[in-house]
C-alpha cells in the first residue's frame, strides 16, 4: 500500500514549512472521533494490531537456549510465548493449551525444558511440539503431531523481536521497517544492554499518548522545569525540530539540541561518566546514515516511530523506546525502556541513575496532561484537533492509521 | 546502631545513612516523603563529597562491593534521585507531574 513516497527534503532549517514537502497530507484540522470511538478502537484492533508486525521485546531477554518470556497482548486478545529453543532458534506461540484452551505459561519469564499445562498436565517442548499427554490412551483419534502450540510469525531486526498475528503477513518485517529501519542498522543497540524500564496504565486513548511524543512543540511549556534549555534556545524558543522524514507508515523527527545548554551540578558530574538525553558530546563515531541524517551540529536525538505503536528515540550513547499498548478506547498500557552500556564501575552506574531519573521526571511531565485531555475529548465540545507545521508527525500518524482502519471510508 | 556503616573517611555522611537505599522505588519513596529542607541538606552534603566518594569506590568492582562501600554507593544513587527536586523543581515531586506511584519501575 504505497501511500507516501519519500521526499528528499531533509536538509531543512527551522524556517522550513514541512507540510509543503508532503502536500497530500493537507493542512486542515483532524477529527477527534478516532480517539474516543469504541467502533474505531475495534477496527484498529482487527485491522491494525492483528495484522501488523509488533515489537514484543529484545533478544537480550532470551540470552540462553531454553529461555522464554511471555508478552500478554490484550489488544490482540492473546498472550504470546517467545522461546529460544534448545537449538537456539527463536519461536513464538499463542500461550494456549491444545487440549481445553488453558493458558499454559503463567510466569512472565524463565528457563525450562518443557511447558506443562496446570489443568491436565499436557506438556510441550520449547519448539511448540506436543510431548506428553497424561492418560493418552483414553483419547480417541489423537493426531499428536498436529496438536502442538499454535505458532505465531516472529522475526528479529537489530535484536528487536517482532511478531505478526496474521499467519500470512502482507509484508515481511524488513518491508514493514522499510527505509527507516535500514537507516538505523548499525546503531549500537547490541552494545547498550542495560535496560531500565517503567510502565503505567493511563486512562487515555493510545493515540493521545503517542501523539504527545511525536512533536516537540510542547517542550517549552510542559518541560519548562525539567528541561528548561536543553531543546530550546533564544534562537529556537519553540523547539522546532530541524528535520522530518515521512515514510510509508513510519516516520522520523530530528530534534534540536541547544549548544548553549547550562548543565546543573549533578548533571555535570553524571556526564563525566556516561550519556543522557541531554548530553551532546558526540561520543559515538560512525553513526549510521539514518541517525542524525542531516548531520546537523544541532542534533539532540531522532524520534523514530515504527508503525503502529513502537518508538525508538536514538541519542548519542543511549536510546529509549516507547510502546503504547491499547487496552480500551480510553485506556493504554505505556511502557518506557531506556538503554545504556553495562556499567563497568560505580561512577558509570551513578551516571546512569542520574540519566534515568532525569528522563523519568520529564516523562512524568509528559504524562501529566494525558488523562485530563482524554477526560475532555469525550465531551464533544470540540470535534477536531488543530495542528501546526511542527505537528506533522501527528497528522501523518492519524492518516496512516485511518488508511488501514477505513472508518471514514465506510459506506 | 552499627559502628562502621560507611567507610572510615566518609563518617561525616553517617547522618544521611537513611538515604542508603538499594532500589529506585525506595529512593523515590524517601524523596517523596521528605521535607524539601532535608532533601536540600542531603543534596549539599553529598554533592560536596561526590568526587571523593567516586574516587574511593573506583577500587571496587561493581559486583563485589564491601558492605560499607555499598552503602556509600547507594548514597551516590540517592543524590541522583534527589537532584531534580533541588535543581529543577524546588519541591520533592515533579511540579504538576503524573503520579509517580503509578509509574512503576520494572527494573530494580
Amino acid at each position: 500500500m504505497a501511500i507516501h513516497t519519500h521526499h528528499d527534503t531533509e536538509a531543512g532549517t527551522s524556517g522550513t514549512v514541512w507540510h509543503e514537502a508532503y502536500p497530500e497530507l493537507g493542512t486542515g484540522p483532524i477529527p477527534i472521533e478516532p480517539c474516543v470511538s469504541a467502533e474505531y478502537f475495534e477496527l484498529e484492533r482487527e485491522r491494525i494490531y492483528k495484522n501488523t508486525w509488533l515489537n514484543v521485546g529484545r533478544i537480550e531477554q532470551l540470552p540462553r537456549p531454553g529461555d522464554y518470556f511471555v508478552k500478554d497482548l490484550p489488544v490482540c486478545d492473546t498472550s504470546v510465548i517467545l522461546t529460544r529453543g534448545r537449538d537456539g532458534v527463536l519461536q513464538a506461540f499463542h500461550n494456549m493449551c491444545s487440549h481445553r484452551g488453558n493458558k499454559i505459561v503463567w510466569e512472565q519469564h524463565g528457563s525450562c525444558q518443557n511447558f506443562t499445562c496446570k489443568f491436565h498436565g499436557w506438556s510441550y517442548s520449547l519448539d511448540g511440539s506436543l510431548r506428553f499427554i497424561p492418560d493418552e490412551e483414553r483419547f480417541c483419534d489423537l493426531k499428536k503431531d498436529r496438536l502442538g502450540l499454535t505458532p505465531i510469525k516472529v522475526e528479529m531486526w537489530e535484536g528487536f523481536i517482532f511478531i505478526n498475528l496474521n499467519p500470512t503477513p502482507a509484508e515481511t518485517l524488513t518491508e514493514h521497517l522499510g527505509e527507516l529501519g535500514a537507516g538505523l542498522e548499525g546503531y549500537p543497540f547490541a552494545r547498550l544492554t542495560t535496560c531500565y524500564a517503567w510502565s503505567t496504565e493511563l486512562k487515555a486513548n493510545w493515540k493521545v499518548l503517542k501523539d504527545a511524543f511525536h512533536e516537540a512543540y510542547h517542550v517549552p511549556f510542559l518541560h519548562k522545569r525539567s528541561l528548561p534549555d536543553s531543546f530550546t534556545s533564544p534562537d529556537n524558543p519553540y523547539a522546532h525540530a530541524f528535520a522530518f522524514r515521512l515514510y510509508e507508515r513510519n516516520h522520523r523527527m530530528s530534534v534540536f539540541g541547544n549548544p548553549g545548554h547550562q548543565p546543573s551540578p549533578v548533571e555535570l558530574l553524571a556526564h563525566r561518566f556516561g550519556a543522557s538525553i541531554v548530553k551532546r558530546d558526540w561520543e559515538m563515531a560512525d553513526l549510521p546514515p539514518g541517525v542524525n541524517p542531516t548531520r546537523s551540529q544541532f542534533w539532540a536525538f531522532d524520534a523514530n516511530m515504527i508503525f503502529p505503536n513502537f518508538d525508538v528515540f536514538v541519542f548519542d550513547g543511549t536510546y529509549l523506546t516507547h510502546h503504547f499498548w491499547p487496552l480500551a478506547p480510553d485506556r493504554t498500557l505505556w511502557e518506557v525502556k531506556t538503554y545504556f552500556p553495562a556499567a563497568q564501575n560505580t561512577a558509570q552506574r551513578f551516571s546512569q541513575e542520574y540519566s534515568k531519573v532525569l528522563l523519568r521526571e520529564a516523562l512524568l511531565e509528559d504524562a501529566s496532561t494525558l488523562e485530563a485531555t482524554q477526560s475532555m475529548l469525550g465531551s464533544g465540545a470540540k470535534k477536531e484537533f488543530i495542528l501546526q507545521d511542527q505537528e506533522l508527525l501527528v497528522r501523518h500518524g492519524h492518516k496512516v492509521i485511518e488508511d488501514m482502519v477505513g472508518f471514514y471510508r465506510r459506506p | 546502631m552499627p559502628e562502621t556503616r560507611l567507610p572510615e573517611q566518609f563518617r561525616d555522611l553517617e547522618q544521611w545513612i537513611g538515604w542508603s537505599l538499594e532500589t529506585e522505588g525506595e529512593r523515590s519513596d524517601r524523596r517523596q516523603a521528605s521535607a524539601m529542607e532535608d532533601i536540600t541538606a542531603f543534596y549539599e552534603a553529598m554533592l560536596a563529597r561526590m568526587d571523593e566518594a567516586l574516587s574511593y569506590l573506583e577500587q571496587f568492582s561493581l559486583e563485589e562491593l564491601p558492605d560499607d562501600a555499598r552503602r556509600l554507593f547507594y548514597l551516590t544513587l540517592s543524590l541522583a534521585e534527589v537532584a531534580p527536586a533541588v535543581e529543577q523543581f524546588g519541591q520533592p515531586s515533579v511540579v504538576d507531574g503524573y503520579d509517580i506511584k503509578r509509574f512503576v519501575a520494572t527494573h530494580r
